[in-house]
């Protein structure tokens, strides 16, 4: 098997705070093979974003990675040096962020932001506006050369989020990571948006880990899905593994509570009853014992297993069978 | 049955400038039209569900019924009394009977209050305290599955299904006949979201409540009203009972945002309307209906003039000069 970009393993993250220590993250393990899209699901609490901060290595004060490994291309991106890790962030991984208003400075033309963010490149700076202008066209904003003098507040929101799409790109990442990118827009721009990702993904052959609490984005757009729930990995596999044959008991209530998918007309929806655990004082045993309606005694006494249930598909659940 | 909201031809404008600076620039209208020519009715125990995308004028609508902002013309009968025109005094008692949940609910919950305050402030402000405010407020909480002991919370610590519960309670406080849901679901997680659409639900078979629910998650929309209206740039292009608008619509606009809808089957074909580029800026509003600039139906006649009603007295209308009955040539 070809290198993966990103190689997640055994990663836990904790915070510490005036109530004790949050665990954040718990053994994770994730794999992103070049040029795939792996989407990571799940709902508030559950961890993405703490999984993101510490794969770019900017996370909150009061976190720290208590055991595990991030392998970027290979290299242990715990040894890199702050400086070493300045030239790998924005360089072979880039970000794309949830809202494009705050992503972009405000007070400068978006031309100025985008040569600004070709730093690296010792091009010449109308060199670096062509490829700039370019880009924008790339991303579907015609006439874009003249377009670059605009303000950030000159574009509507889905333009925006093109625009920060675009700076990605400019400095052909390797991995490119999207925090809930199309969360704070409208279906017909999320589709949008979606299929020019999709787009500039065979385009440019980068990897692209996509966060987002929408399943039905995750399902249109990614090779492989892991499914987040608490702060651990409790099912991952191919798009096909979850959508068709869901393993883990929350992947399929969380499929079931889509009421997209639900054909006849009803006033009363799905639910997962419960709340999340706190993740100070961890229950014993499976996480989602309190919210899942199949558990059993052994549930409460031992975390279940890693089951493999095909070759790509993996959930942790007692009640699995390889 | 006599409609409990009435709402006829309304017209909600903006002033853009003002009116030296409309001179100095030879503009002789210098307003922008937030909800045009809107019409439609809700009635009692019934949910209204309304659609459209950012910027189509959906909470201006919201907003107008509430009386919160002027409106320009036309009329919105509550219990067949028209609202528009009464003073403040004499707009109040109405304001007990149309209650507000609004987009935001840790946003609209003061954060320096407690629950317990925050559930008695309608009570205050309209004059009614009850008799034994502790128990009506431990009433309101229970009614939407909340523990008596969160008043003493303050809306920091509660999650987001729960700020959007005492949201709720707050616009029950007063026992009103219509409440109106700014997106009652955005922002929570799929499993939540269907605990508060599932109360919702609920309290209208106790309490025989209307609804009139603001959102843009069409799936949500389908299942839960009665009727529902399709909203672009301050229009309805298409309103009626909710079946007949999901599977008999008649709007080019209503097929295209149906199917943008992503699917949770990797391996589903999509046949998608293509439609373009964004909702136009209302500073510019299209000539004709104001669709065509993204219509993949679009004949000249769209550019020139706004399309009548098929038929005015039918539940279901749309406005379309080719709806998607008649086959184009």
């Amino acid at each position: 098997m070809t290198q993966p970009v990103l190689d997640i393993s055994n990663l836990c993250v904790n915070y510490q705070t005036p109530k004790g220590t949050v665990q954040a993250l718990r053994h994770i393990h994730l794999q992103v093979p070049p040029a795939k899209v792996v989407g990571l699901v799940g709902e508030s609490g559950c961890g993405k974003s703490t999984l993101i901060s510490a794969v770019i290595r900017l996370m909150a004060e009061n976190a720290h990675v208590a055991a595990g490994k991030i392998r970027f291309m290979g290299l242990d991106m715990q040894g890199f040096s702050a400086s070493e890790l300045r030239g790998i962030r924005g360089r072979d991984i880039s970000m794309v962020f949830q809202d494009p208003m705050t992503a972009l400075n405000p007070v400068l033309t978006i031309g100025r932001q985008m040569v600004d963010i070709q730093y690296r490149d010792g091009l010449s700076r109308k060199k670096k506006r062509e490829r700039a202008a370019r880009m924008l066209e790339r991303v579907g904003i015609s006439d874009g050369l003249s377009r670059l003098d605009n303000y950030p507040h000159q574009f509507s929101g889905g333009m925006r989020q093109r625009i920060t799409i675009a700076m990605a790109l400019l400095v052909q990442p390797k991995l490119l990571i999207a925090d809930e990118p199309t969360t704070a827009l409208d279906a017909t721009l999320e589709v949008q948006i979606i299929r020019l990702l999709k787009d500039l993904q065979t385009d440019f052959q980068c990897a692209i880990l996509f966060i987002s609490h929408h399943l039905n984005v995750i399902a249109e757009l990614c090779d492989y899905v892991g499914v987040m729930y608490a702060g651990e990995l409790v099912e991952k596999g191919t798009v096909r593994d979850i959508f068709h044959r869901p393993g883990h008991p929350y992947t399929r209530s969380l499929l079931e509570c889509d009421p997209s998918v639900i054909e006849e007309p009803t006033r009363f929806l799905p639910t997962i009853p419960g709340d999340i655990p706190s993740l100070i004082d961890l229950p014993k045993g499976c996480i989602f014992q309190d919210r899942c309606a199949h558990v059993m005694t052994v549930c409460r006494k031992t975390p279940p297993p890693a089951v493999h249930l095909g070759d790509h598909h993996t959930a942790a659940c007692h009640f699995l069978e390889e | 049955m006599e409609p409990l909201l009435e709402v006829d031809q309304l017209r909600v404008r903006f002033r853009t400038k003002g009116s030296v600076k409309a001179l100095l620039e030879k503009d002789d209208d210098p307003f922008i039209d937030g909800v045009m020519g809107v019409s439609f009715t809700i009635h009692p125990g019934q949910t209204f569900g309304l659609v459209g995308e950012s910027g189509s004028g959906k909470t201006t609508l919201a907003r107008a019924v509430m009386g919160l902002v002027p409106v320009h013309s036309g009329a919105i009968r509550f219990n067949g009394k028209n609202l528009i025109g009464l003073n403040r005094g004499q707009i109040k008692p109405f304001r007990r009977d149309i209650a507000m949940m609004f987009q935001d609910p840790a946003g609209s919950l003061s954060p320096r209050l407690k629950i317990r305050s925050l559930l008695a402030e309608p009570f205050r402000i309209h004059n009614r305290m009850p008799d034994n405010l502790p128990d009506e407020i431990a009433r309101l909480l229970k009614m939407v599955n909340l523990s008596p002991a969160m008043g003493d919370l303050y809306p920091h610590q509660l999650s987001g299904g729960q700020a959007r519960r005492v949201g709720v309670a707050r616009a029950l406080a007063l026992s009103p006949k219509l409440i109106i849901a700014d997106e009652p679901t955005a922002g929570l997680d799929v499993s939540v979201q269907g605990e508060i659409l599932n109360l919702m639900a609920r309290l209208q078979d106790e309490l025989g409540v209307s609804f009139l629910i603001i959102t843009h998650n069409l799936a949500v929309v389908r299942h839960v009203s009665d009727h529902a209206a399709i909203m672009y740039l301050g229009r309805f292009l298409e309103q009626g009972p909710t079946q007949t608008v999901f599977h008999h619509m008649q709007h080019p606009y209503t097929q295209a945002l149906l199917s943008a809808h992503a699917s949770p089957d990797p391996d589903a074909v999509h046949h998608r309307i293509a439609i373009f580029g964004e909702i136009p800026s209302l500073f510019s509003r299209p000539r004709g209906c104001e669709f065509h600039t993204r219509c993949p139906r679009v004949r000249d006649v769209c550019r020139e003039r706004f399309p009548k009603a098929a038929d005015q007295e039918k539940a279901h209308q749309y406005f379309c000069h080719f709806p998607l009955s008649e086959s184009l040539q």
